[in-house]
């Protein structure tokens, strides 16, 4: 059996393992001054998140067409593909997955979509699974076992750096949004089954990268680590610093330091520090 | 009436002939009650901390008065039955850490009297050093030269002193010797006392509750304190708002230069004709006088100085008035609490303000019992807010150290799964409560909310209530002080210099965010010019102003 394996732009993985593994993205949209931009086109992640504080009207974000997923899935059958894993961002925070399953309808049970439940790499390392179980030539049940085990074996967390973006995108229950509604608190918010959790706040950067590290440490031994930022690459780099340094904790190779892809950025703000793991 | 004196000793051959059984327990602690309730200013001035800190003796009354009303109804009980109720009452009552340590007291005493009908000179003995076990037991770090050490010192001269002839009252009487010389002791062996040139407020409280109890059987009166004058500063006309009476309609202040020496017993005898809630403050020579009268007697108490002085200044409130606009403060605080489900974790937490009780409503707290620095809530207060709660897992967040054994005290009498987080400033329960994560296990949640009490440094900002020198800085009463983690670090002219000391002295440099909380005696203009002033000097710093509504501290500061 040939597998494709199709995922969207919100797994923030690195153009060269998605060349490297033969990888197809759909990029999900960026509405910029009622424009749309395919993700990664028309502006630098820098650059977007620098101006996001001033931009006069709030930038919004949009699912890819189906049309988008269609162009890929024949593509991939072209290719000579007889079945294809459709892997994507948590149905709670977006339209993706019912965009992806619209446009599998045609194919029938020759694709196979995915809620991962996640975002960014916690949605990334789902797919490094699949093109890993399928290396060792597993077959479509061991396969999505193996997503399945990473999936539980995930912890993705950050610190933002206000509530604001957070409360402004919907994405989190009305009560969830008017915590700290009087004292400005950075929130630590964690990703668990697609919902974006509060699990307390901090008030400094200090603090959040206190608190990042530490819950970090908690995980245990990893078997993957990406560390996630907003344009706050110092912070990020000073964190792979303090986690080198620590000796009691096995560290694994590669870790990816990654600027956030604007389409999740929108909504959670720029200066946010966090990470995704996979324990051991 | 001196002791010598048949009356006296006609009257103690009385006592000493019936049997001490409930009811005469009960009206020994009715006596101790009073004579602490006489005596009640002097003990609140006897403040370490130059603050309008945690009063003593406020909070030992209130607990000797719940515990009296306890038993104020009940009829014939054994000694063993009445004391059960007293300790039961004390506990409920309990109020900061003076009224914690005397509410354990109670109940080791209580323990000491097990299955005794009637009180005797070794059933006394036994009671105290119970008392004194207990008291111990309940501190995790007992420290001398307080109101545990006074307790000591009683049980060890009793326990020493006891001879077979004799009876309750020779014990006793050998207590309050005791007592006495204990307290004086107490600043050699807690240098902060010695420093501040006091003896222990605690210790004296206990003193005077036994003293009480012995000027009841000797028939001394129990009204009129001995030592009733007090500083200036010490005279405290606020907490005497909180129990104005009915009909006492006008408060009264009129400050004198006496014409001779004034006869303090005879002149408050004269006040207690017109009115209640009588002060006397004396200052370099200068007496002011506070008093509660009804409408009608509203100038008795100025012409009646003015025949044995010289009046300098009189002042006239309509307290009715003004307890309206406090009812009417009070109103205006309406606070949007979380609600919780049963099983959930409800956060408590004790908020001095109307501002930081929004605040930590904003941050997710389920219940809020007000108090603070000048008013500590009772174990009682805290424990309704416990049982008020539809969950059974709740933490609590003292905000004041003078509060922390109080809520391990409700902890221990509900059967609901609460945890202590110690915040002793409210800069440090913000912090712990912006690290509760409400999903888990509670324990390991407190944890984390202990561990973030160290995050900041907490500031205040208060006004001196006397001169003194303490932890190496001079204050001269009526100076700005700032106390940073509970140290004295400096005094200053005005509220922005102490403001801007404290910053230099909490590193402010260093760290990325002051938060200035203003309290209920700044409005937010005089906020806003002060914070003005800390930006100036902190540019590199964000500074955030909120209205914090605390009395008496015109800013908490957490520094992180």
């Amino acid at each position: 059996m040939k597998l494709g394996i199709v995922t969207d732009s919100t797994s923030d993985l690195p153009q060269h393992i998605i060349d490297e593994h033969g990888i197809e993205v759909v990029p999900a949209v960026l509405v910029l001054d009622g424009q749309p931009y395919a993700d990664g086109e028309g502006i630098s992640r820098e650059e977007y998140y620098t101006r996001l504080p001033d931009m006069k009207e709030a930038p919004t974000t949009a699912a890819p067409s189906s049309g988008d997923f269609l162009v890929r899935f024949q593509r991939l059958f072209d290719s000579g593909c007889d079945h294809i894993l459709s892997i994507h961002a948590a149905v709670e925070l977006t339209a993706i997955v019912g965009v992806a399953r619209l446009a599998a309808h045609d194919f029938r049970e020759r694709i196979t979509v995915l809620d991962s439940g996640s975002l960014t790499l916690g949605l990334g390392f789902q797919v490094l699974a699949a093109v890993q179980a399928k290396i060792d030539g597993l077959s479509l049940e061991g396969i999505l076992d193996a997503i399945r085990s990473t999936r539980e074996r995930t912890k993705v967390l950050a610190a933002l750096d206000t509530m604001e973006y957070l409360r402004r995108s919907g994405r989190v229950p009305g009560a969830v949004a008017a915590l700290g509604g009087l004292l400005s608190i950075k929130p630590i918010v964690e990703l668990i089954d697609g919902e974006v959790k509060p699990i307390g706040a901090v008030r400094t950067t200090r603090q959040a990268g206190e608190r990042i590290y530490s819950s970090l440490r908690e995980v245990g031994p990893l078997e993957r680590l990406a560390i996630l930022h907003t344009n706050a690459e110092n912070r990020a780099y000073q964190l792979m610093n303090e986690l080198m340094d620590s000796v009691s904790q096995s560290i694994p190779r590669g870790i990816l330091m990654v600027n956030v892809t604007t389409v999740i950025g929108t909504h959670v703000g720029p200066n946010g520090l966090g990470f995704a793991a996979v324990k051991v | 009436m001196g002791l010598d004196s048949p009356d006296t000793q006609k009257r103690l051959e009385k006592f000493r002939k019936a049997p001490m059984d409930g009811q005469s327990l009960k009206r020994l602690v009715e006596a101790g009650l009073t004579w602490l309730r006489t005596n009640q200013q002097m003990v609140n001035a006897l403040n370490v901390f130059p603050v309008p800190d945690g009063d003593t003796g406020t909070n030992m009354v209130l607990t000797m008065q719940s515990a009296y009303n306890e038993i104020s109804e009940l009829g014939h009980r054994s000694v063993d039955d009445m004391a059960a109720a007293v300790s039961q009452g004390a506990l409920m009552g309990a109020r900061g850490n003076s009224g914690v340590i005397l509410s354990q007291l109670w109940r080791g005493f209580s323990r000491g009297l097990k299955g005794q009908d009637v009180l005797d000179g070794p059933g006394l003995v036994k009671a105290f050093a119970e008392a004194r076990d207990t008291a111990y037991k309940g501190v995790v770090r007992p420290v001398e030269g307080t109101i545990l050490t006074v307790a000591k010192d009683i049980a060890a001269a009793t326990e020493a002193g006891l001879q077979p002839e004799h009876d309750a009252i020779d014990v006793l009487e050998i207590a309050v010797k005791a007592a006495d010389e204990s307290v004086e002791r107490t600043p050699e062996l807690l240098p902060v006392l010695k420093q501040a040139g006091v003896v222990d407020s605690g210790g004296m409280g206990l003193h005077i509750i036994l003293e009480g109890m012995l000027r009841h059987i000797y028939g001394q009166p129990l009204d009129t304190p001995v030592a009733s004058v007090q500083s200036l500063s010490a005279m405290d006309f606020e907490s005497a708002m909180q129990e104005v009476e009915e009909g006492q309609d006008f408060e009264v202040v009129v400050d004198f230069y006496p014409e001779s020496e004034l006869d303090l017993q005879s002149f408050y005898g004269k006040l207690e004709e017109m009115g209640t809630s009588i002060q006397v403050g004396e200052g370099e020579g200068m007496y002011r006088m506070h008093i509660h009268v009804p409408l009608e007697n509203r100038y008795l108490p100025i012409d009646y100085i003015m025949d044995i002085g010289t009046i300098t200044k009189v002042a006239m409130e309509n307290l009715v008035a003004q307890m309206d606009e406090i009812d009417e403060k009070a109103k205006g605080d309406l606070i949007d609490l979380t609600s919780v489900e049963p099983g959930e974790i409800a956060v408590v937490t004790v908020s001095p303000g109307p501002g930081l009780s929004r605040i930590f409503a904003s941050l997710g707290v389920a219940a809020i019992v007000e108090g603070g620095q000048t008013m500590n809530p009772s174990t009682q207060e805290i424990l309704a807010a416990f049982e008020n709660l539809p969950t059974d897992k709740v933490i609590i967040l003292p905000n004041n150290k003078n509060i922390i054994l109080a809520a391990n005290q409700a902890k221990d009498v509900t059967v609901k799964s609460v945890q202590v987080v110690p915040s002793r400033n409210i800069p440090q329960g913000l912090s712990a409560l912006l690290a509760l994560n409400p999903d888990g296990d509670v324990e390991a949640i407190a944890e984390k909310m202990n561990k973030s009490l160290a995050l900041v440094k907490a500031g205040e900002i208060t006004i001196a209530t006397r001169t003194v020198e303490i932890d190496g800085v001079n204050v001269e009463q009526g100076q700005v002080i700032a106390i940073l983690d509970g140290k004295l670090v400096c005094a200053a002219k005005s509220v922005e210099d102490g403001c801007l000391c404290l910053l230099e002295k909490a590193n402010a440099k260093e760290h990325e965010l002051i938060t200035l909380f203003y309290g209920e005696d700044l409005n937010a203009a005089e906020a806003n010019h002060i914070s003005d002033k800390v930006r100036e000097a902190y540019p590199g710093q964000e500074i955030e102003v909120q209205d914090g509504g605390q009395p008496h501290y015109q800013f908490i500061i957490s520094v992180e």
